[in-house]
């Protein structure tokens, strides 16, 4: 009896000892950050902040009170944010502080040069293509030193969707000959015609 | 020397003739002129007078060439009975066949010469100082048996007709060989022509292994409906006796070649339209018309027409032995094939392009002008050496001593 | 490997010093025979002429006949269209082999490639020749022979559309070079397959052998406005072609072999095209070829395609 008592003792008090080691302050450890993908080649990035009009931002936004409120803005420029339909708004990317500068997901500023480092916050897959090289737009070489243009060269983060725009002519026939309009091809899949044809 | 004896002979012989002869030669000779007129046009403004394109960059001149080189490949069926079998009343028309066969091959070469874009640079294929692609290309290839089949139908009768001429006997033992390989050869040069087009897969509408059988079997149907109304027509005009056994056999050759070609063309249709997929895209554009698109199906269907209709007539053996009834079925043979391997085979092989595009083709006047001058010319040589190689085996052209 | 834009070096220079000196010849043997020699017919030259006539074919020519070639095409393009233009003989680089990919998720059938690529290479306004084509299916449908080539809608991509542009694959096992009876077409050490338009005698069959109707033939002789004309031209590749020979896409060798873009790749302003030299394992088309689902047109043919399509 005074045995059984003794183990049931000794496991409880091991398990109590056990509890407090657990709740122990552990070392911190930095988190990881993103530096860049291992292997990627250099590149340097077409700036675009000669492009910006109405740049630098604190010329204005110096005297303004930040306002970190998820509102529909009415300002000069830019007030609608098309962008992941409603999933984010303009202080997602804009720093609320610094209007000269982006910021990451984890806060860190990010020059408009460097625009990219935003958008792979959500867009990694799209970042790590365009590092790449399987996706955006290479300057003016194959060969030899890497310039890609900025995300923002082509999309616009407020309106990222590339619009339709008209194309160049068609192509000609061969001089002194003329291209007959055919029939075209029947648009409609085989099977969406027999579910036309059951349901009549 | 003998040989230039013989050779000044035999053309003085050409030209001497009776005033029909000479009204014929002179009309062959207007259409020629037409036809060089035709191509100087061609050669000042290019390719383009013509009706190719990108699209369908082969067009009547190659269609025109594929079917003289069956032409030419068909003298074989007289050089086989003649010397295989031993007939003697086909041997005594045999140079004639191969003189048809000379003629058909400068046509072929012709109709290709026309449809270059640079004659001038004929040379680049020579080998040495040009660039031969021999064995790789089969344009390369069928250059060469194309030559040597020429050379293998000048040389040959040549030797025979220069034997008797000297009152002499060909040895047999010296020319026997070279007619063994000339019929090898004839099949070579008509199978070469065959795999040209079916080397590629690029076009699944040729790109076939019986196109190599189609075009023997369509050749040695229409090539005998050549013959059997030339020698006919040598018959006719000149006393030279061609026994009526020569044109039964090549009635009966002809009968069973088209038979054949019309079993692989009901070969063809069924194994394309069995399973219908892409690669029938050009054989549903031959025949039924495609995405409106159908220049060439009433072309294709009056071929196959006038080839059955044909081939009922030659298959009924007593219509067959009247001659009226297997002069009808030769013309409609030699037509119906002319069209099946040119508007048949060779265009429809462009239709759609490799990009899945239709764009049709018409000859333009210049094509068809250029083609008759170069039939025409056909004719003229096959007149020509028909009437010299008469006169040599009628004896009536010796050697004076 | 060095990324200066004249990788050759020495060699380049001295090539041009060599040419500069033999064209200075050239000029003025041309110029005392043109003043003892009238004009022969078709306006050219008769020395211009004959030369032209014996010219050997590329592969065969040493480099002093090459220039002399250099130089009967720059008077030729003089005399036709009165434009002075600078045509090169840029071997192919070593260690490098071209490969192009598209990515079709991108493109939106704009065809500004088709019409830079007609201004780069001098094509001609008049034959209609172009050596890309944009082709316009509908989603869910991959079957070229549904593809309308001549859309001409009021604005790009269509809805229910997608665009595939085709033009010469550079195959590695090209069924074009097999077909040439006289070796006028052959691939080059980059990848290259390359025409020698002065060796060409116009029989057409490389083009009934292609699957992907990527070589196109002058019918009549190109008009290009002399304006217009791209005077920075490579014997291979975009130099005024005359009329009844057969011709494509060369991948730009004037500008690739020197370093930079095919001229399709810089106009297209959605970043569809990649390119680069598939023997160097850092190059963004090897990432694609590593990291897409990469596929070839007609790759049943085994014709071995150096131009790879993906989406993403």
């Amino acid at each position: 009896m005074r045995s059984k008592i003794l183990q049931l003792l000794i496991c409880i008090s091991g398990l109590l000892l056990s509890s407090v080691q657990a709740q122990e302050p552990m070392t911190p450890q930095e988190p990881l950050r993103f530096e860049g993908y291992p292997g990627a080649p250099e590149i340097k990035v077409v700036p675009r902040k000669d492009k910006l009009v109405f740049y630098p931002c604190m010329m204005c936004h110096a005297a303004m009170e930040p306002n970190p409120e998820i509102r529909q803005l009415n300002t000069p420029h830019n007030s609608e944010v098309k962008h992941g339909r409603g999933r984010i708004w303009c202080l997602s990317c804009h720093d609320l502080k610094d209007r000269n500068h982006l910021h990451t997901l984890l806060g860190e500023p990010v020059d408009f040069n460097d625009a990219y480092q935003v958008c792979g916050g959500c867009h990694a897959n799209r970042q790590k293509d365009w590092t790449f090289g399987a996706h955006g737009k290479r300057v003016a070489n194959w060969q030899g030193p890497r310039t890609l243009y900025n995300c923002t060269h082509c999309h616009n983060p407020h309106d990222p969707t590339i619009k339709p725009r008209a194309p160049s002519p068609a192509p000609h026939v061969r001089a002194g000959l003329k291209r007959v309009q055919g029939l075209p091809h029947e648009d409609t899949p085989s099977w969406m015609k027999r579910q036309e044809q059951a349901g009549q | 020397m003998a040989v230039v004896g013989f050779i000044l002979d035999s053309i003085r012989e050409m030209f001497r003739g009776p005033r029909e002869y000479w009204m014929w030669l002179g009309a062959l000779a207007a259409i020629v002129a037409f036809g060089a007129w035709n191509y100087s046009q061609q050669l000042m403004n290019g390719l383009v007078v013509t009706g190719m394109s990108d699209q369908v960059s082969w067009g009547f001149y190659i269609s025109n060439f594929a079917f003289l080189v069956g032409i030419a490949a068909a003298a074989v069926l007289l050089v086989i009975p003649a010397y295989l079998f031993d007939r003697k009343d086909i041997k005594d028309v045999v140079l004639v066949g191969e003189g048809m066969a000379v003629a058909a091959v400068m046509m072929a070469i012709m109709f290709v010469v026309v449809d270059l874009g640079h004659p001038d640079r004929l040379w680049h294929l020579m080998p040495v100082i040009g660039r031969f692609h021999w064995p790789i290309s089969l344009l390369a290839w069928d250059v060469l048996v194309l030559s040597v089949y020429f050379l293998l139908n000048l040389a040959i009768p040549f030797y025979v007709l220069y034997s008797h001429y000297q009152g002499k006997e060909p040895n047999f033992r010296l020319y026997f060989p070279f007619v063994v390989i000339a019929m090898f050869w004839a099949i070579s040069i008509h199978t070469v022509t065959a795999f040209l087009f079916s080397a590629n897969p690029a076009r699944p509408f040729w790109h076939s292994a019986l196109l190599g059988p189609r075009f023997i079997a369509s050749a040695f149907a229409s090539g005998p409906a050549l013959i059997i109304i030339a020698l006919q027509i040598v018959r006719k005009v000149t006393s030279y006796p061609i026994s009526q056994t020569v044109i039964d056999t090549l009635a009966l050759i002809m009968t069973t070649a088209l038979q054949i070609s019309l079993f692989f063309v009901g070969v063809e249709l069924f194994t394309d339209f069995y399973n219908e997929g892409a690669h029938a895209a050009s054989i549903h554009y031959l025949f039924f018309g495609l995405r409106g698109f159908a220049s060439l199906q009433m072309w294709i269907w009056v071929s196959l027409a006038l080839n059955l209709v044909a081939v009922v007539i030659l298959m009924i053996h007593p219509l067959r032995r009247k001659i009226v009834m297997l002069n009808i079925a030769c013309v409609l043979t030699f037509f119906g094939i002319w069209i099946e391997k040119g508007m048949g085979l060779v265009i429809p092989g462009f239709i759609p392009t490799p990009l899945g595009e239709i764009f049709e083709y018409e000859p333009t006047g210049i094509e068809l002008g250029v083609a008759a001058g170069i039939w025409a010319f056909g004719i003229l040589i096959f007149t020509l050496l028909a009437k010299a190689v008469i006169a040599i085996k009628q004896r009536k052209l010796v050697r004076s001593r | 490997m060095t990324m200066d834009s004249d990788p050759k070096g020495k060699d380049y220079k001295s090539a041009l010093a060599r040419r500069n000196f033999l064209r200075g010849i050239g000029m003025g043997a041309v110029t005392t025979v043109a003043t003892v020699a009238q004009p022969a017919w078709g306006g050219e030259t008769f020395q211009d002429a004959f030369a032209d006539f014996f010219q050997k074919d590329y592969r065969r020519m040493s480099a002093e006949e090459i220039d002399a070639a250099l130089g009967r095409i720059e008077r030729r393009a003089k005399r036709r269209y009165g434009v002075d233009i600078d045509c090169v003989n840029t071997p192919p680089q070593e260690g490098v082999v071209f490969g192009y990919a598209i990515n079709i998720s991108r493109c939106r059938g704009y065809r500004d490639c088709v019409h830079a690529c007609v201004k780069e290479n001098n094509l001609g306004r008049d034959s209609q020749v172009q050596y890309i084509r944009v082709l316009e299916l509908n989603d869910g449908d991959f079957n070229l022979e549904h593809s309308d080539h001549y859309y001409d809608p009021e604005t790009v991509p269509v809805e229910g559309k997608h665009y595939l542009p085709v033009q010469c694959m550079q195959c590695d096992d090209p069924p074009c070079v097999k077909a040439c009876p006289v070796e006028a077409t052959w691939m080059e050490p980059d990848g290259i397959v390359v025409v020698d338009y002065d060796w060409c005698i116009g029989c057409r069959y490389c083009m009934a052998a292609c699957p992907y109707w990527a070589r196109h033939f002058n019918w009549t002789t190109p008009e290009i406005p002399a304006e217009e004309i791209n005077t920075k031209t490579h014997y291979l590749g975009n130099r005024p072609r005359p009329r009844g020979v057969v011709e494509k896409c060369h991948f730009c060798v004037q500008r690739t072999r020197k370093g930079r873009q095919p001229a399709c790749m810089e106009a297209c302003p959605t970043g569809a095209r990649i390119f680069g030299n598939l023997l160097d394992p850092d190059s963004e088309i090897r990432y694609v070829l590593a990291n897409k689902q990469v596929f070839r047109l007609k790759e049943e043919l085994g014709t071995d395609p150096k131009f790879w399509y993906f989406s993403d």
